[in-house]
């Protein structure tokens, strides 16, 4: 009996735990997505969402998308543009700095060894 | 800013709703802010409404709508944000207090800011309780001993040292305060 109730607990906790920590995760990791889809050339918001889509299993929350674009651009990683457009409705194009190169390159190699640690971990279990 | 115009009276008044929440949500922020973000959701509605092979427009609009969700939600930390970037550039009272208010929730450090400027605003109450009550407030002594500053309920026995330059004393204190606060509270915005 205490068994049962413990697993349910134990079930219940993890049904919390891991779709938060998924989304730390995916919030952590968002950054570097963006770089590194815009180190293939510049994008639109829409376009960009489109390109993580396409390349990641990553859910974006489009909203979420914009706010850390603005702080990409305060980091001076990224800059952005107006391009009128025939419609009338003009699109902003983001796309990375100098600054936002280097800092790709140091955040991919962090990840590199992130993943081989953790790949280590499991070739040892 | 070219309003997107959509056929349907449906489907234009779930955009007209939406932007207007937009509005209200970026209205605290510089014109040139608030346009720029109004101007970004307008194109990413546009650009989805028209690379969508979907013929029903009302489904697409929602779609891209609920995708973003709602802008109260996903524009609270940008606006607040920006508004501090604001407020530790132009140093104006006004933003300073917006700036707080909404960053209240982003961490304890904000809640110290709030009680440094309330200290701050201690100051300025002094001026007006000198004002109304002129015997009660100052700096007091008694006997050559130093008896209390600020309002002062009983006076009997003390005296009162500064006079009415409690007044530009006060101001000038208040004003040193109110720059070091805010410089203080630029750098932690832009560390």
């Amino acid at each position: 009996m205490y068994c049962y109730v413990f697993c349910v607990t134990f079930a219940a906790m993890n049904e919390e735990f891991i779709p938060k920590w998924k989304s730390q995760v995916k919030k952590g990791i968002l950054s570097l997505v963006v770089l590194r889809v815009l180190s293939k050339g510049e994008c639109y918001g829409y376009e960009l969402i489109e390109e993580i889509r396409k390349y990641t299993m990553i859910d974006i929350a489009e909203g979420t998308l914009y706010p850390l674009l603005i702080r990409l651009k305060e980091d001076n990683l990224v800059t952005s543009k107006w391009v009128e457009q025939t419609s009338g409705i003009p699109r902003k194009y983001y796309c990375l700095t100098e600054e936002g190169i280097a800092s790709l390159k140091e955040m991919k190699s962090y990840w590199d060894s992130l993943n081989n640690s953790i790949q280590k971990m499991n070739d040892n279990e | 800013m070219n309003r997107l115009s959509f056929e349907s009276n449906i489907t234009q008044r779930i955009y007209d709703d939406y932007m207007r929440r937009v509005e209200k949500n970026t209205s605290l922020l510089s014109a040139a802010d608030c346009n720029e973000l109004i101007m970004e959701i307008n194109s990413h509605i546009h650009e989805g409404t028209i690379q969508s092979k979907d013929m029903n427009k009302d489904g697409v609009l929602l779609d891209i709508l609920e995708r973003l969700g709602p802008p109260e939600e996903f524009l609270k930390p940008l606006v607040a944000r920006k508004k501090l970037n604001q407020a530790v550039t132009t140093f104006k009272p006004s933003h300073i207090f917006q700036a707080l208010r909404l960053n209240l929730t982003n961490g304890f450090i904000y809640s110290i800011f709030g009680l440094l400027y309330l200290f701050l605003g201690s100051f300025l109450l002094l001026i007006l309780a000198k004002i109304i009550s002129p015997s009660h407030t100052g700096l007091f002594y008694t006997n050559g001993e130093f008896g209390g500053f600020g309002f002062v309920r009983e006076t009997t026995g003390q005296v009162e040292v500064l006079g009415y330059w409690i007044i530009p004393i006060s101001m000038a204190v208040a004003f040193i305060l109110y720059v070091c606060i805010t410089l203080i509270l630029r750098l932690k915005t832009h560390k």
